[in-house]
Formats: structure tokens, sequence, C-alpha cells
């Protein structure tokens, strides 16, 4: 037997009351649910409901029902149980994350045996120095804006096209932009205790700190448009909410 | 992964071998062909298997493909061609631990 559209649609509502906000995410387990589902309506000779809670259970989210019936489990309570769920969430992002942390790697290990990159990054530096040299102000807000480029793109991505948007791929490389963003804070958190104020920190450490961190940026813009491609190949569609 | 903890070592190269013999295969058609090879006996939970599932993509041993079926959208797992090299050191390993176990448990046969 095959689920209604309302009944897809019932269960895909289900998961978003339990949390399971990424689209990427709930597409899976949105299949497999309705797969059991089917299954054991069938086979088990049970009702739709009754179904939905033993999957619901199946995937580690304990409900106890406290004498409630179980056609009034749904109105009362299962969305409150969803333990399971978000252990799915974190082992999926913990996965993803090391994905991308090793397509970063890869790509940063590459990048520095690369004759074209090397160029670009010493005639970076020797830019960017000589900028300092004519305005160490102006250089500083160059590096600035380098350095949020990552989130640039993360942020363009989110405008172009709505499948980024509650995307855990997308999430989780924003999240690595948001780390190389987190490492410029954290050094005028580290010099901010050695001079009276931010104003007074010298322009050139924030020059050296961009310097450092450009092959880092480079990358993660690179992992950025592999990501959108990945996904754009995977599901081919702009299509979900 | 109900049953025992013995097979939870295994679990990878039960998921490539099956991916092995098939194309493509998705998260429920895995638990239900293991449920139906082994007779009942191995029921792969989803708690065990997505985990794993996701392990072996970031890994790069699994490629993804998705797909419209009867108003949803399913998601394939199939083998890259390391994953396919990969099942083949997984299995000689698996074979090799039996091959270890049996000498220890029955030294008879092996």
């Amino acid at each position: 037997m095959k689920l209604s559209k309302e009944e897809i649609q019932f269960i895909d509502n289900y998961l978003i009351k339990n949390e399971v906000k990424y689209w990427d995410v709930r597409l899976e387990l949105l299949d497999h649910i309705v797969s059991a589902v089917e299954d054991k309506i069938v086979n088990n000779g049970i009702s739709f409901n009754e179904a939905l809670l033993e999957v619901h259970r199946g995937f580690g989210n304990q409900f106890i029902e406290f004498g409630v019936a179980k056609s009034d489990v749904f109105e009362k309570g299962l969305y409150q149980s969803n333990i399971g769920f978000k252990k799915f969430i974190r082992q999926k992002q913990k996965e993803v994350g090391r994905k991308y942390r090793k397509i970063t790697w890869k790509h940063l290990k590459i990048k520095f045996t690369n004759i074209q990159f090397l160029i670009e990054y010493i005639a970076f530096v020797l830019l960017f120095i000589s900028i300092y040299k004519f305005s160490p102000k102006s250089s500083f807000l160059i590096g600035l804006l380098v350095l949020i480029l990552p989130n640039i793109y993360s942020v363009y991505y989110f405008f172009k096209d709505k499948s980024a948007r509650k995307s855990l791929s997308f999430s989780m490389a924003t999240g690595s932009a948001m780390f190389l963003w987190s490492m410029y804070n954290l050094s005028f958190y580290i010099l901010k205790e050695s001079y009276e104020s931010v104003a007074n920190i010298p322009y050139i450490i924030f020059v050296l700190v961009t310097c450092l961190f450009y092959p880092l940026v480079s990358v993660n813009i690179e992992v950025y448009r592999k990501v959108y491609k990945e996904n754009k190949k995977i599901y081919n569609l702009k299509f979900y909410k | 992964m109900s049953n025992s903890k013995l097979y939870k070592g295994s679990l990878n190269t039960i998921i490539l071998q099956l991916l092995n013999q098939h194309d493509k295969m998705y998260g429920y058609e895995i638990t239900q062909k293991v449920k139906a090879l082994t007779k009942g006996e191995l029921n792969i939970t989803e708690g065990a298997l997505y985990p794993a599932l996701h392990k072996l993509e970031a890994e790069g041993l699994l490629d993804v493909e998705v797909a419209k079926v009867d108003n949803r959208l399913r998601k394939y797992y199939k083998l890259t061609e390391t994953g396919t090299k990969e099942t083949v050191n997984k299995l000689e390993e698996l074979a090799e631990y039996i091959r270890t176990m049996q000498a220890l448990v029955n030294p008879k046969l092996a």
C-alpha cells in the first residue's frame, strides 16, 4: 500500500516539528519513514498512526505515552521526544564536517605545490605590504574584506539559490568560513590584552594575519563552490522550502 | 544494530558488499535486504545504518544520487571506484578474521 500525498506531507510536517530543519537530512528520513510505514501497514496489519509511532521509536526517539491513547499521541506530544533525530543530525554534521576538513586540507596541500598559486600568493603579500606602506588603515580595511570573503560567498549563495538555505551541507561549509573569521577575532582578542584599546593595535599585525590566512580564504571559497556544484549535481534542482 | 555486538564491527563491510552486488541501494532497502538474507537473524537499526552510510560517504567510498519516487525524493547510495577497491580489502579482512576465530574456537575445522 502506497501512502497518499497528504500522508507523506503529514510525515514531512512531523519531521519539521521534530526539529529536522535541514531539507537535505529530511528528505532521506522522509523516504525511510514512508517506506517503513508502508511496509508495516501491509505486513503487520497496523494503522498509519501505529506504524509511524513504531518507526518513531525505531530511530531511538523514546516516547512514554503516560496512558495516552495512541490516536491522541500525535496531538499530545510525539514531537517532544526527538532525541533520536537529534542524534541522527549530530552524527551527519560530524561526518560532513570531517569531509569538509579533509577537502580543505587536500586543497591546501595542492595549493602549496601549485606554482601558479604560489606566484599569486607572493604577489598578494607584496601588494598588501605596498598598500600598508602607502596607507596602513586601507590595508587593514582591505584585509578585513579579504578575510570575510568566504562569508560574503555564503551570503551570495544564500540569496542566489534557495536550496542553499536550511541545508546541512551549506550550513557546515559556512561553519568552516566562520572558523576563519573566529581565528581573526581571536587575534584581536589576544592582542587587545597587550594594548590599551583595539585602536592602538598596530595595523601591521592585521596585515600579517591576513597574509597568513589568505591561502585558507582561497580554499574556503573553493570548498563553497565544490559544495554548491556537488549539491547541484546530486539534487539537480532548486526545490525545497 | 540489534542482535549481537559481534556484528557491529562488520557493518561497513556488510554495506559495502551489498552495494557491490547491487548497482545502487537506498537506506531502507539495505535494512530489508540484510533482514531477508539473514532470515531475520540480523536486524540493522536506523541508528546504526545511517551513521555508517554517512561515514562511508564522507570517506569517499560511497557516492549518492537522488531520484523522485512515489511523491518523494529517494537518496541512493552506490560505490565509488575507491569504494569498490576498499570492498575487496574489507572482505579479505573479514575472511581472515573468520579464519582466525575458527582457529581459536574450533581448531579442528581451521
